[in-house]
C-alpha cells in the first residue's frame, strides 16, 4: 500500500475531498511516517493552531492515527493510507447500500461517511436525515447536498422528530444488521502496529506470564495478542439483529413477501425503496431505538465482502441464464450476512500457496425459502436426458437429491408453459430445481459454487480464494488481451496451466506458428508479462547448450499492474484537476450560492452547454477512477 | 562365402527353400530366431553349421536382413524379393547407408548421425545419398523439432508424428488456416450439442423433441433462437471420438485426423476459453451458444469495432488512456510527459464525453 503511486493517489484523494490543508498534512505524515505535533508543524510550515484543528478533523475521519505511549507524554501521529484510499470507493458503497436497503439508507450511510464517524444522538439531530424521511420515496438528490451537515447539528426541530426516528433507527438497525456499520472503538484510532505492541506490553506485564519463558512465552503472547486485538477492534453491531444468519428485517420481509400477491414479484428481495415504507414501519414498531450514545462508522471490510459478491454475481451473469444468476444471488446474499471480511491474512497469499477458504455453507432448504416463488426455475434449464428413450432406462445421473423419482416427463411439460401450480405445491420439487441451478454453477466453466453434504443435509458454499483468484486472473487477462491480442491470451493460459515451458512444447500445445508465437512472447516479455528462464546444460552456459523456459508469474504481474492502476487513478484525478483549472472562472460562477441550483435562471444557453460538457467530462473521469478502483479491489482487497 | 565346396549348390537351394518357407509361413516383418528357422524343418538334422551357411547366403543375396535380437542373439528378417533386387544393385557404400536409413524407420535420420554410424567420408556419403535419392529409394524429410537438420528416410515411408509435428503441420510448418477452419467447425459442433435449443412457440412439439436428442440439427437461420444450458450431470456432450468422426465426415480435412490430433485441438480451444472439458477431457462443452459462435465466426473478417463484444469484458485499465500509453513510465506531474499535457487524455475525453450523455 505504501508505494509511491499509492501515496500519490491517497494524497490526491484527501486533497480532492478535504482540501489542500488536509492534503499537505497527510502527505507530510506519509513522507515522514510518525511525527509529533511539533515536528509536524515544522515540516508542514503551517501554524500550530491550523495543524491542531486539521488533525482533530482528520482523526474524526480516521485519516490519521494517533498514539500516546503511556511512559511518554507525547502523541505521535501517522497517516492512515487505507482510510484515505477508501474515499475512492465511497460512491460504489453508497450505490450498493441504496440497491440493498433503499435510498434513505444510502443517505444515512453517506451522512456517516461524510462525518467520518457519528454518534447516533448526533444523527438524530441532523436536518437532512429528517427532511429525507418525509420524502423517502421522493426525488433523487445528489450526494453533494450533504454539505449542510455540520451546521445542522445545532438545530432542533421537534415537529418531525417522531416520523424521523421512526425511519432513522430502523435504517441504522438495518445497516448494523447487515454489518455495514460498526461501533467505533478506542483501538480504531491507533494503527495496527501500535495496537499490537500495546497489547503485547499489557500481556507481558500481566500476572499469567510471569512464570513462562522462552518459546512458550512467545507462543502465549502471539496467541493472546490475536485474541485481545480482535476484542479491542471488535465493533460488531449485528448481535441480536441477526436471526439464523439473516438480518432481522430481511426475514420479516420475506415472510410478508411469500404470503403477498404479485406486487412482490416485481419488487427486489429486501427492502425496496418503493412501497417499502409502511412495511418497514410495521416491522420495526415494536423495537427499541438504537442506543443514542453509540458511535458508528462505516465498515469497509464488510462492504468489500458485499462488493466482492457482486463481482462473483457478475461472473455468473455473463454466461449463465438469468434465473441461475438470480439463484446464485440469493446464495451469495445469505453468505454475505455471515462473512465479516474478505480473507484472514493481511496480504494476498502467493499463487499456489493459498489454501482454500470456504464460505459458510447455506442449507438448500433455507435458500428455497428465500427464493422468489415466481422465479421460473424449471423452464430455464434444458432436459437432463440425452434422448427421451434413453432416460427411461437408467437412473438419471444427478438424482441423488431429495427428489429421486422426479419424473422427467414433468420436466418436459413444464419447460415451456409457465405453469407454476406444481412448483408452489411441491417444495421438494422446488429445492431440487434450485439444486440443479446451483449444480450448473458448480461445474465448468463456472465453478462458482460447491456442494457439501453436511450430516445428510445438502448445503452450498462458495470457494472464496478460488474465486478471488479467478477474478484476479480475469483482470490480468483482460489487460493482456487488450495489449497483445487473443493469441497472447492463449499463450498465457497455457503457461499458467502447464508452468514453465520451452518454445517447442509451447508451440505444440498452443498450436501457433513459430513466427507469431515468438513475436507475441517477445512483446509480452518487453511488457513484463512473461519471462524467460535459462537452464544451462553444462557449466559453460553456451546459448546452444541451454534450455530456455518461458513462464508467467501472476503474482509479480499483479503487483506491477496494481501500481500501474494506482498511477492511472492518480492521472485521472490530476487530469480532472487540470481540466477544472482550465474552466476555473466559469465553474466558480456556477458554484456561486445564488447560481447553484438555479442554473437555468442565471446562465446563458452557451454557459449551460458548457456546464453540461463539464459535467460529462467530470463524470467520465470520476467514473474511470471508480472502474480502476474495481481493479484495485480485485488485486489487493479480495 | 563360407559355403565353398561340394555342398555349395545344395546350400543355395536349401536357402531359397528356407526363404520361401519363411515367406509363406510368417508375416513379412516377423523376427526370425534360430529356433524359428530350424522349426521349419527344412534343414536336415537341425544342422547349425548348415543353417549358418544358408542364412549367410540369403543375407548376401539381400533376401535376409541380419539383426541383433534380444540378449544379443542373432535374428533375421526377410526382405521381399523386389526390394532385394533393388538392394543387390547398390554399391557396398550405398547399401550400408541404405541399411542405416532403413533402421531408423519412420522417424528418419540426421545426416550427421549417418556419418557417425557408417564412418564414411562426407563426400562419399553425399554421393551415396544423392544416388539413392535419384533412384527414389530414400527421401529427405523436414523435421519440425529440428528445422535446420537435413534428415532422410526411406521413400516408401510416411514420416511419423514426431517428425511432422502431427496433423497440424504441412511441410513442417504449422498450417494456421487449416487449424482455424477445423477449430471453428469443432467449436460450432460442440456448441450445438451443449445447448438446448428452445423451439419458438410456433414450432411444433415434434420438432422440439427431435432437436432435443441432438440428432437433428436445425438448419434454419432464424435469428431469434433461444438456448438453455443443460443441467449439471448431463451426459449428452460430445466426446473426442464423436468429434473425430464428425470432423472426418465433414470433408473439411484432406487427411484423416486421428483422435490425438483432435484432442490437441480441443485442448487448444479450452485454452482459448471457447470450450471446457468435463470429466477430465471425456466430454467437451462449449461456453457460447451456437448463435453466438456463428455470429463471432462470421464477424471475424470485417474486423468492425463492435467485435470487441465477445472478448473479455473491458476493465478500467484497458479503458483509461494510461493503460495503453507507451510513455506511461515517464509520466510525472509537471514533467515532460504529464497528465496536464497528455494528448491521449485530450482525445479520449473528446471521444467519450459526448457518449456519456
Amino acid at each position: 500500500m505504501a508505494s509511491q503511486y499509492a501515496a500519490e493517489l491517497c494524497m490526491l484523494l484527501v486533497e480532492d475531498n478535504f482540501g489542500e490543508l488536509f492534503g499537505r498534512i497527510f502527505s507530510t505524515l506519509h513522507r515522514y511516517e510518525r511525527l509529533t505535533l511539533q515536528r509536524l508543524v515544522g515540516f508542514t510550515r503551517l501554524s500550530e493552531t491550523r495543524v491542531r484543528a486539521a488533525l482533530v478533523a482528520m482523526i474524526q475521519h480516521h485519516l490519521v492515527y494517533h498514539y500516546t505511549p503511556l511512559d511518554e507524554a507525547v502523541t505521535y501521529y501517522s497517516a492512515n493510507m487505507q482510510a484515505a484510499y477508501h474515499l475512492a470507493r465511497s460512491g460504489k458503497i453508497l450505490e450498493h447500500v441504496e440497491d440493498r436497503l433503499g435510498e434513505y439508507a444510502a443517505t444515512v450511510m453517506s451522512t456517516i461517511m461524510y462525518l467520518g464517524h457519528a454518534q447516533v444522538s448526533h444523527l438524530d439531530t441532523l436536518p437532512e436525515l429528517r427532511s429525507k424521511a418525509s420524502k423517502a420515496n421522493g426525488v433523487h438528490e445528489e450526494e453533494g447536498n450533504l454539505e449542510g451537515g455540520e451546521n445542522g447539528a445545532n438545530r432542533t426541530n421537534g415537529e418531525h422528530a417522531p416520523q424521523h426516528s421512526a425511519l432513522l433507527h430502523p435504517t441504522l438497525k438495518a445497516l448494523a444488521g447487515h454489518g455495514y456499520i460498526v461501533r467505533v472503538r478506542e483501538a480504531h484510532f491507533q494503527s495496527y502496529a501500535d495496537n499490537v505492541l500495546d497489547i503485547e506490553r499489557v500481556i507481558r506485564a500481566g500476572d499469567s506470564v510471569q512464570n513462562m519463558k522462552g518459546k512458550k512465552l512467545e507462543e502465549y503472547v502471539t496467541e493472546k495478542t490475536v485474541d485481545m486485538l480482535r476484542e479491542r477492534l471488535d465493533g460488531d453491531l449485528t448481535r441480536g439483529l441477526v436471526i439464523n444468519g439473516v438480518p432481522r428485517g430481511v426475514k420479516r420481509r420475506h415472510a410478508n413477501g411469500v404470503s403477498e400477491d404479485l406486487e412482490n414479484k416485481r419488487a427486489r428481495f429486501d427492502y425496496d425503496d418503493a412501497g417499502g415504507e409502511d412495511e418497514e414501519n410495521e416491522w420495526f414498531d415494536d423495537e427499541i431505538p438504537m442506543e443514542s450514545s453509540l458511535t458508528v462508522r462505516v465498515n469497509y471490510e464488510k462492504l468489500d465482502v458485499a462488493l466482492r459478491n457482486r463481482r462473483f454475481l457478475e461472473l455468473a451473469e455473463r454466461d449463465a441464464p438469468p434465473e441461475t444468476a438470480q439463484v446464485y444471488d440469493y446464495l451469495l446474499r445469505r453468505i454475505e450476512y455471515q462473512t465479516t471480511k474478505c480473507r484472514d491474512s493481511a496480504e494476498i497469499p502467493r499463487e499456489g500457496e493459498e489454501g482454500e477458504q470456504y464460505s459458510v455453507s447455506i442449507p438448500l432448504n433455507a435458500l428455497s425459502q428465500d427464493i422468489d416463488p415466481y422465479l421460473d426455475l424449471a423452464g430455464s434449464l434444458g432436459p437432463t436426458d440425452t434422448s427421451p428413450a434413453n432416460a427411461r432406462l437408467g437412473k438419471r445421473p444427478f438424482d441423488h437429491t431429495i427428489n429421486g423419482d422426479h419424473d422427467h416427463d414433468h420436466d418436459h411439460d413444464h419447460d415451456h408453459d409457465h405453469d407454476h401450480d406444481n412448483t408452489n405445491t411441491n417444495t421438494n420439487n422446488r429445492a431440487y430445481e434450485i439444486d440443479q441451478h446451483l449444480s450448473l454453477l458448480a461445474h465448468a466453466p463456472f465453478n462458482l459454487s460447491s456442494k457439501r453434504l453436511n450430516g445428510g443435509i445438502i448445503t452450498w458454499t462458495v470457494e472464496f480464494r478460488h474465486l478471488a483468484r479467478k477474478l484476479r486472473h480475469l483482470e490480468l487477462e483482460r489487460i493482456i488481451e487488450s495489449r497483445y491480442g487473443d493469441v497472447a491470451l492463449r499463450v498465457i493460459r497455457v503457461l499458467q496451466a502447464k508452468g514453465k515451458l520451452d518454445e517447442k512444447r509451447l508451440q505444440e500445445i498452443s498450436l501457433l506458428p513459430f513466427k507469431d508465437l515468438r513475436q507475441v512472447l517477445a512483446s509480452m516479455q518487453t511488457g513484463g508479462f512473461v519471462d524467460l528462464q535459462e537452464v544451462p546444460r553444462d557449466a559453460q552456459r553456451q546459448p546452444s547448450r541451454t534450455i530456455f523456459l518461458w513462464y508467467y508469474d501472476p503474482d509479480r504481474i499483479r503487483d506491477s499492474i496494481l501500481q500501474d492502476t494506482y498511477k492511472g487513478m492518480s492521472r485521472c484525478l490530476q487530469r480532472l484537476r487540470f481540466e477544472r483549472g482550465r474552466l476555473k472562472e466559469f465553474l466558480e460562477k456556477t458554484e456561486r450560492s445564488d447560481v447553484k441550483g438555479n442554473e437555468e435562471r442565471y446562465l446563458s444557453e452557451g454557459e449551460l452547454e458548457r456546464l453540461r460538457e463539464w459535467r460529462a467530462k467530470e463524470s467520465l473521469l470520476i467514473g474511470e477512477v471508480a472502474r480502476l478502483d474495481d481493479m484495485v479491489a480485485v488485486m489487493r482487497d479480495y | 562365402m563360407a559355403s565353398a565346396g561340394p555342398s555349395g549348390g545344395s546350400v543355395t537351394e536349401l536357402a531359397s527353400r528356407l526363404y520361401d518357407a519363411c515367406l509363406s509361413k510368417f508375416p513379412i516383418d516377423h523376427l526370425f530366431y534360430q529356433q524359428d528357422l530350424l522349426g521349419l524343418e527344412i534343414l536336415p538334422k537341425s544342422d547349425l553349421a548348415l543353417l549358418l551357411q544358408c542364412t549367410q547366403s540369403l543375407v548376401d543375396q539381400k533376401l535376409f536382413r541380419l539383426l541383433q535380437g534380444k540378449n544379443d542373439r542373432l535374428a533375421w528378417k526377410i526382405i521381399p524379393r523386389e526390394d532385394a533386387e533393388k538392394l543387390q544393385n547398390l554399391s557396398p557404400d550405398e547399401s550400408l547407408v541404405y541399411n542405416v536409413i532403413h533402421s531408423t524407420g519412420r522417424s528418419g535420420i540426421w545426416v550427421r548421425a549417418i556419418v557417425n554410424r557408417t564412418n564414411l567420408h562426407k563426400s562419399i556419403l553425399d554421393r551415396c545419398l544423392k544416388s539413392l535419392e535419384g533412384k527414389n529409394y530414400i527421401k529427405s524429410v523436414h523435421n519440425v523439432k529440428f528445422p535446420s537438420r537435413k534428415m532422410y528416410m526411406l521413400a516408401g515411408l510416411a514420416p511419423s508424428e514426431d517428425v511432422t509435428g502431427g496433423a497440424w503441420f504441412t511441410d513442417g510448418v504449422l498450417d494456421e488456416n487449416f487449424i482455424n477452419v477445423v477449430s471453428g467447425f469443432i467449436e460450432f459442433t460442440v456448441s450445438r450439442k451443449s445447448w438446448h435449443e428452445v423451439p419458438a412457440s410456433n414450432r411444433s412439439r415434434n420438432k422440439r423433441l427431435k432437436t432435443m436428442d441432438g440428432s437433428v440439427n436445425v438448419k434454419k437461420e432464424s435469428a431469434q433462437k433461444e438456448y438453455l444450458p443443460y443441467p449439471a450431470g448431463y451426459k449428452g456432450y460430445p466426446t473426442v471420438p464423436m468429434l473425430t468422426t464428425a470432423v472426418n465426415q465433414s470433408g473439411i480435412t484432406p487427411v484423416r485426423l486421428g483422435e490425438e490430433s483432435v484432442t490437441q485441438l480441443l485442448e487448444m480451444l479450452c485454452y482459448d476459453n471457447k470450450l471446457v472439458s468435463l470429466n477430465n477431457g471425456e466430454l467437451y462443452k462449449s461456453v457460447k451458444n451456437p448463435e453466438d459462435v456463428k455470429a463471432r465466426q462470421a464477424r471475424k473478417p470485417d474486423e468492425d469495432p463492435s467485435a470487441t463484444d465477445d472478448r473479455l469484458v473491458r476493465n478500467g485499465m484497458t479503458e483509461v488512456p494510461c493503460g495503453q500509453c507507451p510513455v506511461f513510465n515517464l509520466c510525472v506531474p509537471g514533467g515532460a510527459v504529464s497528465p496536464e499535457n497528455c494528448e491521449y487524455f485530450e482525445t479520449w475525453i473528446h471521444e467519450k464525453s459526448p457518449l456519456t450523455f
